[in-house]
């Protein structure tokens, strides 16, 4: 998904170049750009939710999820959005929505029986928490705006006196290429900076829902679950460990990272248990 | 060589739960089931018998002053569950450290898997344990819940998060391997 994210936004600066370097002025490559950009806005929620096969239901089909939307959107200090279950075992929330009044939350049937309500609440808080930091319009409009400095970067670069300008017609394919390495460039620069961007709202919404609930440690506990991975609080006796003699001496061997740090847009699952260890800590007086 | 050295035991960061427990008592909701015990791995050899067996008369002698009755047990791994039930905490804490002495100076401190102090959960009414793993130096607590096999990982974190600075605890989380059965 993230690889995908990636080609479309160099996708999208390609297509800038294109653009200029077939003579469109900049007035309508800015109506273009923008008429792309409120596109995005305004769909990319339905298109999502139908993308992950999401129905919405009512309180009457799912009230306990209903419950716990409630009470934390009224914890929150926002109106309700409308609550979503997807058919699909991989475990899964997310919202949606450019804002707390357009939202949708969404769960997986896999998530609802992975987690105990505790966590799965803990997990909801996680997402409420980015609706109500508008963290879709957020991102939005910081990859925009990536866009838009990659756009500037070519525009600048092809009209302010470059490889010779428009007279020149040995030059004119030589200038052509370089204005979309140079846009394609800038355009990587910008995503690592939303990649980091994206992280910090991570962070985040976990301190929200940590907030929201007052239970850090259940959101702990549904990140190990969900992630299924090495970290996590062990199911194997001691007893059992011990004389295979990995609890002892030789470190547990450490699940793989399949994404680079630079480049997920999502924290180590390490960094987001140690900092709810912290607001743990904090909320029980012992930091 | 190539070969490392087995961890010997760390028994004195062991003595910290003879103040940790107070703050168990008064601030976290725990009160002591009047339970310990040691475990380790026997030796099926005549001089690890009569060492075991030396330490046992020791600790009974020095306990029956408070009341503190012994008792050992075999369970279905392997390991010898030496418990300790009274009703004064500090005796428990100085017996569970004299038999890992005992065993060290033997020579068999490699033997010893871990300690394990009761308490009882009044917020879950359920027992919750506080495990030393002596070959770390660290306690980590262990909450068992209703179901087969089954923990609250988020009390443990909870309780983690309470006792702070009091203990010495295990701060990799994949080494808080459960007791599934403790009979204490």
């Amino acid at each position: 998904m993230l690889f995908t994210m990636f080609l479309l936004g160099l996708v999208y600066a390609v297509l800038i170049a294109v653009l200029i370097a077939a003579g469109a002025g900049a007035v309508s490559i800015a109506i273009i750009a923008a008429g792309l950009f409120a596109v995005q806005l305004f769909t990319s929620d339905k298109i999502a939710l139908y993308s992950m096969g999401a129905r919405e239901v009512t309180p009457e089909q799912a009230p306990q999820l209903h419950a716990m939307v409630d009470r934390l959107c009224v914890q929150a200090n926002i109106p309700k959005p409308r609550v979503a279950i997807a058919q699909t075992p991989m475990p899964n929330a997310f919202a949606v929505g450019r804002s707390p009044k357009t939202a949708t939350v969404c769960a997986t049937t896999g998530i609802l029986n992975l987690l105990e309500p505790a966590e799965l609440e803990a997990v909801l808080g996680h997402e409420i928490t980015h609706v109500l930091n508008r963290d879709v319009v957020v991102m939005t409009i910081a990859s925009f705006f990536a866009s838009i400095a990659a756009f500037i970067t070519q525009f600048g670069f092809f009209f302010g006196g470059g490889f010779g300008g428009r007279n020149n017609q040995n030059n004119q394919g030589n200038a052509f290429i370089f204005v979309i390495l140079i846009s394609a460039a800038v355009y990587v620069i910008s995503f690592m900076l939303l990649q980091a961007l994206s992280r910090y709202r991570e962070f985040a919404a976990d301190r929200g829902s940590a907030i929201l609930t007052g239970r850090p440690s259940a959101l702990i506990s549904a990140l190990m679950k969900i992630d299924g991975g090495m970290a996590r609080v062990p199911q194997r006796d001691l007893r059992a460990a011990s004389s295979e003699l990995a609890a002892f001496y030789i470190f547990p061997p450490k699940a793989k990272q399949t994404i680079g740090g630079l480049f997920s847009t999502h924290p180590p699952l390490a960094a987001r248990i140690e900092r709810l260890q912290r607001l743990e800590a904090q909320l029980q007086g012992t930091a | 060589m190539g070969r490392r050295k087995l961890a010997q035991p760390a028994p004195d960061r062991l003595f910290a739960m003879s103040t940790a427990y107070v703050t168990m008592e008064t601030s976290m909701g725990l009160t002591s089931r009047g339970t310990a015990a040691i475990v380790f791995q026997p030796l099926a050899t005549a001089d690890f018998e009569s060492i075991v067996h030396d330490m046992e008369e020791v600790v009974r002698a020095t306990a029956s002053d408070s009341g503190t009755t012994v008792s050992s047990s075999d369970d279905t791994y392997g390991f010898r569950w030496l418990v300790l039930r009274g009703s004064d905490f500090d005796d428990l804490v100085v017996g569970i450290n004299a038999v890992s002495s005992a065993l060290e100076a033997g020579g068999y401190g490699d033997r010893v898997l871990c300690a394990v102090f009761g308490f009882d959960d009044q917020r879950r009414k359920r027992p919750v344990y506080w495990i030393y793993n002596y070959k770390r130096g660290a306690f980590y607590p262990f909450a068992p819940a209703a179901g087969a096999e089954q923990r609250d990982n988020e009390r443990e974190f909870v309780l983690k998060a309470q006792v702070g600075k009091e203990l010495p605890v295990e701060q990799e989380l994949e080494r808080w391997f459960p007791l599934w059965g403790t009979p204490i």
